[in-house]
């Protein structure tokens, strides 16, 4: 009895510890307000859990070489450090998890991108959603009908399209610029949406199926 | 041979829970204390860092409401009113100054900024004197602007890694669709820096259709008399003069009302705790009647059994003690989130500073009260009649 007393003092304290601990450090990418942007991702959820993943945890620098190699360019994020922990929302329909939400930062032509995408539990895109992006004519890639086009999307779909060259076939290849001034964005919104699909694979799906 | 101190820890061992439960308390005390202190003076030194930070010591704006105003200009934000730039020139004549430099604030719309779109801020700074007020902040990358009409920026690193900007890219002011070019990236300074972008203020003016400014930081000679320069810059038409020891002033008297509230909780969680020794030590001496009243009758004298009672006092408050600034320790950052998340404005850099001293200090009072609340029990104990206390039993 006092030894389950003690554990349960020690464990809320170590819980409070570590739970404080994500929210002190950056993170890399956040949702502005998830109270209102979860349910705009995923209709159908009824509430989500937010969770910190980072690379030193899963798998440090060999992880890290790994991804970079899967992207095909190096210093994955930009200023950010390589334990800087990614912001993983699981989404719940009642108590049954639907899907995930993820967001990285990517460069773009005046200024950073913040691409969230949403996914089922199979990986497969449901829609994504630019935070912030910055130009004139950059509100084009924010309208409904372009993230549409990106509407159950995987990471094979990116097999045959390269979007550090933006060359290649297949269904990625097939979407359009909208706003053709901003080419440096429109090829960062599909890297932003690779890296995406990258992370998502090595931090939930590759360890779920249980290899890499 | 065993010691009196032996004697009492065992003493307290032998009702583990209940020992634990007062420590736990004595524990909780400590950490508000100490935190407390900590906080008090961790936000003062904070808040000094922001103000050295500002490289200078006035400030002058165009009237309005001076709390509002010395808030904005510590936060950045967008509301100001505009001076004439001419009060540059006036200003510099006054005895006592040593150098000013004008600054021009603008917020622009972002629709593309979040969901219902965000506001852009941008600080416009005079290439020849501003530099020369902050002669502290370093470049990671690059350097300040060309000249004051460039359509260039210089970003703070949060800025920059916000922007995910390197020097040579370009950015966009927005509302306005102006590119300008990233020349030179900050080093962190932990301050307000970080977050700010400058624009050279003739290319500020020019993209917001104004030659106007809202700002003077005004540097003030060494030897000079700071109230009377104040005085005098009072006198000007329409501005006022925000001077940084009445920033600090009105931002201290801020959360005065919240540090006496936190400082009454943190009385009262000591009183409860010392409430909760007086409990557990009297507790003990009660259950311990016939054993102190057989100790007596082999010649323990009143004073003896006093001392034996009041060591688990001090053994207790000193356990609970050092744990409770343990814990302030390690848990100062979450202590630092949770003082920011209240308060009207935190500086940055740490608020909850806990030094060896400050530690020391808390400990000396916690076990002080402490062995004051362990006098009667102990007094109680040391008056225990041997006879009647065997007999009784």
């Amino acid at each position: 009895m006092r030894n389950a007393f003690l554990q349960l003092v020690l464990l809320a304290l170590l819980l409070f510890g570590l739970g404080a601990a994500p929210a002190l450090a950056a993170v890399a990418c956040d949702l502005n307000n998830p109270e209102r942007d979860v349910p705009r991702l995923f209709p159908e959820s009824t509430s989500y859990k937010t969770s910190y993943v980072s690379i030193p945890k899963l798998g440090g620098t060999p992880l890290l070489r790994r991804i970079e190699s899967r992207l095909g360019v190096q210093y994955l994020p930009l200023y950010a450090p390589i334990d800087v922990p990614y912001t993983l929302y699981e989404v719940y329909r009642d108590k049954k998890k639907i899907g995930y939400i993820h967001g990285v930062n990517q460069k773009g032509q005046f200024g950073g991108i913040q691409v969230f995408m949403s996914q089922d539990l199979t990986g497969r895109v449901k829609t994504f959603y630019l935070q912030k992006i910055t130009g004139s004519a950059a509100s084009k890639f924010r309208e409904a009908k372009f993230a549409k086009k990106f509407e159950g999307l995987t990471l094979r779909d990116f097999d045959s399209y390269d979007p550090v060259r933006g060359k290649g076939t297949g269904r990625v290849a097939e979407i359009a610029n909208p706003s053709p001034e901003l080419e440096t964005d429109f090829y960062g919104i599909l890297r932003g949406l690779k890296k995406n699909l990258i992370l998502m694979d090595e931090f939930v799906f590759a360890p779920e199926r249980g290899k890499p | 041979m065993i010691t009196p101190f032996q004697v009492a820890y065992k003493n307290l061992l032998r009702k583990k829970v209940r020992s634990l439960l007062t420590l736990v308390g004595i524990l909780l005390s400590t950490w508000v204390l100490v935190s407390l202190f900590g906080f008090n003076r961790g936000y003062e030194a904070a808040l000094n860092r922001d103000i050295d930070n500002m490289g200078y010591q006035l400030m002058v704006m165009a009237k309005g409401c001076p709390y509002e105003a010395a808030t904005l200009m510590l936060q950045g934000g967008k509301g100001l009113r505009y001076m004439d730039q001419s009060m540059v020139d006036e200003i510099t004549r006054q005895p006592g100054v040593d150098r000013v430099t004008p600054i021009l604030m603008q917020a622009f719309f972002d629709p593309n900024k979040g969901d219902s779109g965000g506001i852009a801020g941008f600080y416009g700074v005079d290439a020849g004197s501003y530099p020369a007020m902050k002669p502290f902040l370093r470049f990671r990358k690059g350097g300040w602007f060309h000249d004051n009409a460039a359509n260039e920026v210089v970003m703070g690193y949060e800025a920059a890694e916000l922007e995910q900007r390197e020097v040579g890219d370009m950015t966009m002011v927005p509302e306005k669709n102006v590119p300008l070019k990233v020349v030179g990236i900050l080093e962190r300074t932990g301050s307000q820096d970080d977050g700010t972008i400058f624009v050279p203020l003739k290319t500020l003016q020019r993209i917001s259709q104004t030659n106007q400014i809202t700002t003077i930081g005004i540097k003030v000679k060494k030897d000079a008399d700071m109230e009377k320069l104040e005085n005098t810059l009072y006198q000007l038409k329409d501005v006022q003069v925000v001077s940084f020891s009445q920033v600090k002033q009105t931002v201290m008297k801020l959360i005065a009302t919240a540090r006496v509230m936190v400082l009454s909780i943190a009385i009262v969680a000591v009183l409860i705790a010392m409430v909760g020794v007086v409990n557990t030590v009297l507790m003990s001496v009660l259950e311990r009647k016939q054993e102190i009243g057989i100790l007596k009758t082999m010649g323990a004298m009143p004073g003896d059994i006093f001392r034996l009672v009041w060591t688990e006092t001090l053994i207790l408050c000193s356990l609970g003690g050092v744990a409770g600034i343990g814990f302030a320790l390690v848990f100062a950052r979450v202590t630092d989130l949770l003082a920011r998340s209240v308060l009207p404005y935190a500086p940055s850099g740490g608020l909850v500073a806990i030094d060896l001293r400050l530690s020391l200090l808390t400990l000396a009072i916690i076990v002080s009260v402490g062995l004051l609340s362990g006098l009667y029990p102990a007094w109680k104990a040391g008056r225990i009649r041997p006879l009647e206390s065997i007999r009784g039993e």
